[in-house]
């Protein structure tokens, strides 16, 4: 087999501006607790500036946008088809018909049985999914497996995607086994926190939907998945990603091939307008065995294309980025109260939450409630001290030379940017953007969205424990395990 | 066990190297180069210039089966004190160093060995070097650090184990299946132990297992070899070389009689089997026949357990099967979630019917062939990142003391024919070497806030 080199990525040193004193001083300025700093180890202040290889775009008559990206480290192709629908679409008394309509799209098609399909994609130790995750704006259907074999695992892929047949045997078995699921999540405490969560910050809308419920599976027929089929899965409302070993000509082609036939629909994914956030409120699931307590807060940020969306980052960064946020350096290396605290910021084309949370023995929930909201109330209240916003800058900047190492990490960058409306140059231009965050913004977008008017509080554990304990700190609304209202 | 949640998600990736890929495998081989310093450090050098980062990985040859009774979970609790600090980095410097300068990295324990990671933007090697060599030659421990691992490492065991379903019965499984010590025990050990170390405990792990010695460093990424040796040998050629550590316990295969336990758990709202074999040690034969039986029972929606008892007989909403490579006798395991309506004890049956017909008639070509693809698609994969690159060199040096199965494996795993399936599965899956145990949901307590006439 004949294998051209691995194109060599522009890699360029720079002198990093954005680190300026961070490195040569001792950790005066530096509010994180548990962190002794010898600054003896040999540190390059370099940060290495590396440029993402960008894909060849192009669209299909249809609509069909396309992205490739050449790559010729391994021998293998991924595909990722995004279509532009998902639970935010479901009827509001059919929680999960998106998901339904994705996982039944490897159960048979006007070609191949249900093992059929299966058998096929093994034989070429390959993978074929499809996914539709609640919450999100798109259902994703995705591919792997060896570059000779591109041609019949974008057969397969294409198959699913455009020619499902639904049939009623493999609907019932596969209500049975997702019955069986939604029964199983039950005994999860952090599915459970992540119900209530969502439920309160989304209140009634679609995005505060987490899961299918038995009803909602018992209802649906195969006729409804159909018609969601025919409805929302359209090539003008699609983005399919190749990231890997082909000539990009070549993959084209075969693309056109599988994809030039499906046909255009009018219909574009509903986006939900959140309503006014609610007040704030803890929320108690009283899992009466629990040992642990699972804190969360929860409160809606923006958009991905939103200019607050950079500063966020930044301030998630200090609060809860891996071991070197203050949640973790604070909760555990400092109290010792936890394994992990951690927070997140999540974003679409519409608003998602930042969450923080945190596990932690039941004797310690007041501890760590205390703890957890007080370093919300910090980034509030203080200006993030310039070394320590030095490093957090650095670090976001400095950790991409690792995503060009893996053809699937890249193309979802660029998927990202696409799907999100964000300009060509978005990753070129990211370094420069993260710069200009500065302190001021931060504490603008921390007084902003970690409002305590508004902060949402889940806390799963066992109740005659920790009620007394959660009523201290506000209003506490208590859930059962099935996710129903306890009278106070 | 890890030293935090995991962001990077290791099973998906792994390495390569050169651009010269074998046809007949499909596999790009790893080239890499080994040294040994004075002090008995094994080193290992794999230059890759596809992404301009690298990985250093330092594997120890100790894990939870060097533990001694009274002392289960120190080998991962110590691991913890290895990012506590050291004559040159302060207390929670090493995860501030590696972040802010765009690095991941990781720790991690089990029954046979430990071992600890990064992955740094490539002008950063010093870095990386600095802080294994510094550890590995002088660690700074105390008592407040100490405790606070400690509590650290028992939320860790509550979060994976205690407050979840069928985390008693994940641990039970392995006592059950093993009689002897250094297998038979959790690697995150007992919450009585955990409480029971100490400082002297630490010192005396350090001294005996924590040296160059005793270690492999296996380097991957965009370096320049020389260059790279000469700063190995400047970090990490003065620390002192100890005696060798006493050989570990060798556990030996049991024949004891199917052995079974029903575990009430009151997290499980469904119940769950888990079975399991033991099998030879990683790396033999019959491992890999074995391994290879365990895609064709397991791997893929076409695989026989899913197509025959979740999909036909509708016995299992999920079957999974994890076929372990250890150092010392491995197991095979099978866990199945009985579909609700059935009793557990029909779809344990089915199971067994499956296993009988693999030794009695063996697998089919198409099978092995789909198994191999499979295996190779999953290897090659991994070949993507220089972090799983690195941490397998180390491993097959310290597990199998060779590294060079990094390119070899596939070839073991493709040699497995149709008749060494069907032996193994006569010779292995047998009732006499069998251990089963049952989850079953025992209903909750009773939440005293939930209820009227509670404590409220």
């Amino acid at each position: 087999m004949k294998r051209t080199l691995p194109s060599c990525i522009q890699v360029v040193l720079a002198v990093c501006v954005l680190v300026s004193a961070a490195l040569a001083q001792q950790d005066k300025g530096t509010s994180v607790k548990a962190v002794q700093r010898l600054n003896r180890a040999p540190v390059n202040r370099e940060v290495l500036q590396v440029k993402l290889p960008r894909p060849t775009t192009i669209k299909l008559p249809n609509g069909l946008t396309v992205l490739l990206l050449e790559r010729h480290k391994v021998p293998t192709v991924n595909f990722s088809l995004w279509i532009g629908t998902g639970s935010l679409d479901d009827p509001k008394d059919q929680p999960g018909l998106a998901k339904f309509t994705a996982d039944m799209l490897r159960e048979g098609t006007a070609h191949r049985t249900s093992a059929q399909l299966s058998s096929e994609i093994d034989a070429m130790g390959g993978t074929l999914n499809a996914e539709s995750e609640f919450g999100a704006t798109y259902t994703e259907i995705s591919a792997s497996g060896f570059a000779e074999n591109a041609d019949k695992v974008l057969d397969l892929m294409a198959d699913v995607v455009l020619n499902p047949a639904f049939p009623g045997d493999e609907l019932d078995k596969y209500k049975r086994r997702l019955l069986a699921e939604l029964e199983e999540q039950r005994s999860d405490p952090s599915f459970l926190g992540q119900e209530r969560l969502y439920r309160a910050l989304y209140g009634n809308g679609p995005a505060a939907i987490v899961s299918a419920t038995p009803a909602s599976v018992q209802g649906v027929t195969a006729e409804q998945l159909k018609q969601f089929h025919d409805q929302h899965y359209a090539p003008n409302n699609s983005m399919l990603g190749v990231a890997g070993d082909f000539d990009t000509r070549q993959m084209t082609a075969l693309i056109e091939k599988y994809f030039s036939g499906w046909k255009q629909q009018k219909s574009a994914g509903a986006t939900p307008v959140p309503g006014a956030p609610a007040p704030y409120k803890i929320y108690l699931v009283d899992r009466s065995d629990s040992v642990q307590t699972n804190i969360l807060t929860g409160e809606l940020a923006v958009p991905r294309n939103h200019p607050d969306y950079l500063p966020l980052r930044v301030m998630n960064h200090v609060l809860g980025e891996g071991t070197t946020g203050r949640l973790f350096m604070n909760l555990r290396e400092d109290k010792g109260y936890t394994y992990g605290a951690y927070s997140s910021l999540d974003a679409d084309t519409y608003a998602r939450p930042l969450i923080a949370n945190t596990e932690v023995r039941t004797a310690v929930t007041d501890g760590s409630m205390h703890e957890l909201l007080g370093e919300l109330k910090r980034l509030r209240e203080e200006p993030v001290p310039s070394a320590e916003l030095d490093d957090a800058r650095r670090a976001m900047v400095a950790g991409f030379a690792l995503s060009l190492e893996r053809q699937t990490e890249l193309l979802n960058l660029w998927m990202r940017v696409k799907h999100n409306g964000l300009p060509e140059d978005y990753w070129d231009r990211y370094p420069a953007e993260i710069a200009k965050v500065d302190s001021a913004a931060v504490q603008r977008v921390a007084k902003k969205y970690l409002d305590p008017e508004h902060l949402q509080v889940v806390c799963v554990g066992s109740g005659k424990e920790i009620k007394d304990v959660l009523a201290k700190y506000g209003p506490v609304e208590v859930y059962d395990v099935d996710g129903k209202k306890v009278a106070p | 066990m890890n030293k935090y949640l995991v962001r990077l998600t290791l099973a998906c990736f792994s390495l390569f190297i050169t651009s010269a890929f074998a046809a007949d495998a499909g596999l790009p081989r790893v080239a890499f180069t080994e040294t040994r310093l004075d002090n008995g450090l094994r080193v290992i050098l794999a230059p890759d210039h596809s992404a301009p980062v690298l990985a250093v990985n330092v594997i120890y040859d100790v894990g939870s089966r060097n533990e001694r009774p009274g002392r289960t979970g120190f080998a991962h609790l110590f691991e913890h004190m290895m990012f506590q600090g050291s004559e040159n980095v302060g207390k929670g410097e090493h995860f501030m160093l590696l972040e802010n300068n765009g690095g991941d990295f990781n720790g991690t324990t089990n029954e046979d060995r430990t071992t600890y990671f990064e992955i740094v933007p490539k002008n950063q090697l010093d870095l990386a070097l600095f802080l294994e060599a510094d550890r590995m030659g002088k660690l700074a421990v105390n008592q407040v650090n100490l405790d606070n691992q400690r509590n650290a490492v028992q939320e860790e065991r509550r979060l994976g184990i205690d407050n979840q379903p069928y985390g008693k019965a994940q641990l039970e499984i392995d006592n059950l299946t093993y009689d002897c010590f250094a297998y038979k025990h959790s690697t995150i050990g007992s919450m009585a132990d955990l409480n029971a170390a100490n400082l002297q405990d630490v010192q005396d792990f350090f001294r005996t297992y924590y040296a160059p010695n005793n270690a492999v460093l296996s380097l991957v990424g965009d370096f320049d070899p020389a260059e790279a040796i000469e700063k190995v040998k400047k970090y990490f050629g003065a620390i002192a070389r100890q005696p060798a550590p006493p050989p570990p316990p060798v556990c030996e295969e049991d024949r004891y009689g199917e052995r079974r336990e029903t575990v009430m758990d009151p997290l499980a709202r469904l119940p769950l089997l888990i079975i399991s074999y033991q099998i030879p040690p990683g790396n033999t034969p019959d491992n890999y026949a074995a391994r290879v039986l365990g895609d064709v029972l397991g791997t893929g929606k076409s695989s026989r357990f899913y197509q025959h008892l979740v999909k036909d007989k509708q016995l299992a909403t999920d079957v999974g099967v994890q076929v372990d490579a250890r150092r010392g006798i491995s197991s095979f395991y099978i866990n199945a979630t009985p579909r609700p309506g059935v009793n557990p004890e029909d779809m344990e049956k089915a199971i067994y019917e499956e296993l009988d017909a693999v030794a009695k008639s063996g697998v089919s070509n198409d099978e092995i062939e789909k198994a191999r693809m499979q295996f190779r698609h999953r290897m090659v994969q991994g070949r993507e990142s220089a972090l799983i690159t690195a941490i397998r060199l180390g491993q097959y040096a310290v597990y199998f003391n060779d590294p060079d199965l990094i390119n070899t494996m596939v070839a073991k795993y493709n040699a497995v024919t149709t008749e060494d399936v069907k032996t193994a599965a006569r010779k292995y899956f047998v009732v006499n070497q069998r251990a089963v145990v049952v989850a079953m949901p025992e209903p909750q307590a009773g939440s005293a806030a939930g209820q009227p006439g509670g404590q409220q």
